[in-house]
């Protein structure tokens, strides 16, 4: 099987890219459904954009609900979607529950009438993806995943050197997570009450490994051939797989991703190898190491490299000292991404991760899902 | 009665359970699938019941037929949406239960931590008439989430025509249990005692489980809210050395002068505020509310409990830390009603 990267294949957002030229301020009404701790970043995110008003959020916890409105401004509390939506009637739904919601949730959103943003994934599968995105095109309105860690600042760095040349031609990508999902005390480790993902396809994995395809396929040209061990390294019932290692090649492009629970400390390493040089980032903990030629020519380019990477890690150590201190968090890049979404969205003009992104994600998640189910 | 622990499986609930045993009631004893906190209590009162209150499953059944709900159950631990889960989300589930089981009596074991200690004046006396803290927001979760869990038993009980009673310990201590953060800070083989004249609103386990019992039982506590605090109530230099006496190995304490915290949770205050704008996290002890709920010199009062409840404290503290270390599990063997000894055999 074979897919290959398109520029943008909707007509919808064709239509709106068409009218980006009207582009006024409009004032958008947004809410929120799922209170948990995501919320807190999207809802932090809409209590600063002036020209969002937070009009309702939602929640089956009726006291969480509440602790929106007074933490967040938040204008009314609901504990039925459906009774939200039509009372509030939004122009954006943020839908923030646990996975396997999403495809009602989106569904009853789109036929309310609202632009959705909704967590990864959409959908379990491309195939109930594709059906939401038809529905969305039916309604005239936007499905738009968060995709967030394409908008820290580290993978935008990394992008542009690739649009300058300076990393030359992509060859090799390698996306790493590690974090204990294992841990005793953790929410996915709950054995009193198990957390929702673990029955998705992939179980508890499949609330990461959207991260994990997404990052890889922006510098993935085509996905040609899959191949992927997943493991339950930690054994035992709970966990369908704690352990992924992955090799997809795309033309010329190999790229591996991976995710373990047994290895500290937590990482989100992104590494992007081309024909002239590479780069690397730790998205948990922010850096960037750039190899690359420098001037001096071969035989001064690893010393300089050593020293300007020194240098760039010791002041990286110290930002992520200043970051935990002033509780920045990783979920920096989500800012970025609402954003440019509602700034899409308010001038009708495409969104940062359009059709095309979700659908190669979805579809390498299947593949990837799909080498699970061979062994 | 036949009474509905909730929480059972912990420190305080473990002890609940024996003391409402030991008083002839019948005992539905709530724990989590995999607590292994009731490890050992055999008697033929006591029923046990595995549910998770974060989750709706099952609880109805779990709730149906008794006369009281005990409600013990919350998060100590975790960021503030594990805590809303393990507390507010918790009873919220609870009393849809209970309302649907016709269930109509609540005791919710709440805590010392929902008072305002900022605006409580040094060296006044703390009760149930002091101010409560609005919403804690800026000092920590667990404060806050007990407050809305007041908040949310108070106004559902009160719209529903149940009974109800709201109980705050002070600091429970007991067998795992002597050290508190009021005393300071627990380094290890060091504890960082600030504040070493300030009264501690201390509450021995086995005290403050009768009191929960008691709170159930007598008619005059509905619609009450009474602190349980021991009539003991020492300075933390005096409970710090006496704990220190019955542990081993022996902690080492190390004197702060609170003047000095004071004057540095200030200082971070007013660097917080010019440098990052009030955005950056310092460490609990430097956050005045938080010093303050911990360490600020009050004077404590129970003489409302003791009035509502007839309660007294019926261990005093040498007492009480000595069966905290005694090799005797206390709560885990009740006696039978047909044998009831008194309380301080149990212990021999």
């Amino acid at each position: 099987m074979t897919m290959t990267a398109q520029t943008d294949v909707s007509p919808v957002a064709r239509e709106q890219a068409a009218s980006a030229g009207a582009a006024r301020a409009v004032r958008l009404k947004a809410a929120v459904v799922g209170t948990g701790k995501i919320s807190e970043e999207h809802l932090k995110y809409l209590r600063a954009d002036a020209n969002v008003e937070l009009a309702a959020v939602c929640d089956l916890s009726s006291a969480l609900a509440q602790y929106a409105v007074a933490r967040f401004g938040a204008s009314q509390a609901f504990t039925d979607c459906a009774k939200m939506l039509a009372d509030v009637k939004p122009d954006v739904l943020h839908i923030l529950t646990p996975p396997h919601t999403h495809f009602k949730m989106v569904s009853d959103a789109l036929n309310a009438g609202a632009h959705v943003i909704v967590e990864k994934p959409v959908a379990p599968t491309n195939r109930e993806f594709n059906e939401l995105w038809k529905l969305a095109q039916s309604k005239k309105r936007l499905i738009v995943e968060d995709h967030n860690y394409r908008f820290n600042e580290p993978v935008l760095k990394i992008e542009q050197l690739l649009r300058e040349g300076q990393l030359g031609e992509v060859r090799e990508i390698t996306v790493r997570m590690a974090l204990p999902i294992r841990k005793t005390g953790g929410r996915y480790a709950d054995e009193n009450l198990p957390h929702p993902s673990h029955r998705m396809p992939a179980g508890v994995l499949h609330e990461f490994i959207t991260h994990l395809c997404y990052l890889a396929l922006r510098f993935l040209p085509s996905v040609d051939r899959v191949s992927a061990a997943w493991a339950n390294v930690g054994g035992g019932t709970l966990f369908k797989y704690d352990d992924l290692d992955a090799l997809v090649i795309g033309g010329p492009v190999h790229a591996r991703i991976r995710f373990t629970a047994a290895a500290a400390p937590d990482t989100f390493s992104l590494t992007v190898r081309g024909s002239r040089g590479w780069a690397q980032t730790d998205l948990f903990q922010p850096y960037l190491r750039l190899v690359l030629p420098r001037k001096g020519g071969a035989q001064l380019s690893p010393l300089v490299n050593h020293i300007a990477n020194g240098i760039g890690l010791a002041s990286a150590g110290l930002r992520g000292f200043t970051n935990k201190v002033l509780q920045k968090t990783p979920y920096e890049g989500l800012q970025t991404f609402l954003h440019h979404t509602y700034r899409a969205f308010r001038e009708r003009s495409q969104p940062p991760v359009t059709y095309d992104d979700m659908d190669r994600a979805s579809r390498l998640v299947d593949m990837l899902v799909d080498e699970a189910n061979r062994i | 009665m036949k009474l509905l622990v909730t929480g059972a499986g912990g420190f305080l609930g473990r002890y609940v359970v024996a003391e409402a045993l030991r008083r002839g009631h019948a005992v539905r004893a709530m724990v989590r699938g995999s607590s292994e906190g009731l490890a050992g209590l055999d008697h033929p009162a006591l029923e046990l019941v595995k549910a998770d209150l974060r989750s709706r499953r099952g609880l109805t059944d779990a709730v149906s037929g008794v006369d009281a709900v005990l409600h013990l159950a919350a998060a100590k631990s975790g960021d503030l949406y594990a805590q809303y889960a393990g507390t507010v989300v918790a009873t919220e589930n609870l009393m849809a239960a209970m309302t649907e089981a016709n269930v109509r009596r609540i005791v919710l074991i709440s805590s010392f931590s929902v008072y305002d200690y900022l605006k409580a004046k040094s060296f006044s006396v703390l009760d149930e008439n002091s101010p409560i803290e609005k919403d804690a927001f800026d000092r920590d979760e667990y404060a806050h989430t007990k407050l809305v869990q007041e908040r949310l038993v108070r106004e559902h009980a009160s719209a529903a025509g149940w009974g109800f009673t709201i109980l705050r310990p002070g600091v429970i201590y007991g067998r795992n249990n002597l050290f508190t953060a009021r005393i300071g800070v627990n380094a290890g083989r060091f504890w960082l005692r600030i504040a070493g004249f300030a009264r501690l609103p201390l509450t021995y386990v086995e005290n403050c489980a009768e009191a929960i019992v008691l709170a159930a039982e007598r008619d005059a506590a509905l619609g009450q809210t009474l602190n349980v605090v021991d009539d003991d109530m020492p300075t933390q230099r005096k409970y710090a050395a006496m704990a220190r006496a019955r542990l081993s190995p022996k902690p080492l304490i190390v004197p702060m002068p609170f003047a000095i915290i004071w004057f540095l949770a200030g200082m971070g205050v007013v660097t917080n505020r010019l440098l990052f704008r009030g955005r950056a996290k310092i460490p609990g002890i430097f956050v005045p509310a938080r010093l303050a709920a911990r360490c600020k010199p009050l004077r404590f009062s129970n003489q409302k409990i003791k009035q509502v409840l007839g309660w007294k404290s019926r261990y005093a503290m040498g007492e009480a830390l000595d069966r905290s270390v005694s090799d005797k599990r206390i709560e885990a063997t009740p006696p039978t009603k047909e044998r009831s000894p008194a309380p301080a055999e149990v212990a021999a």
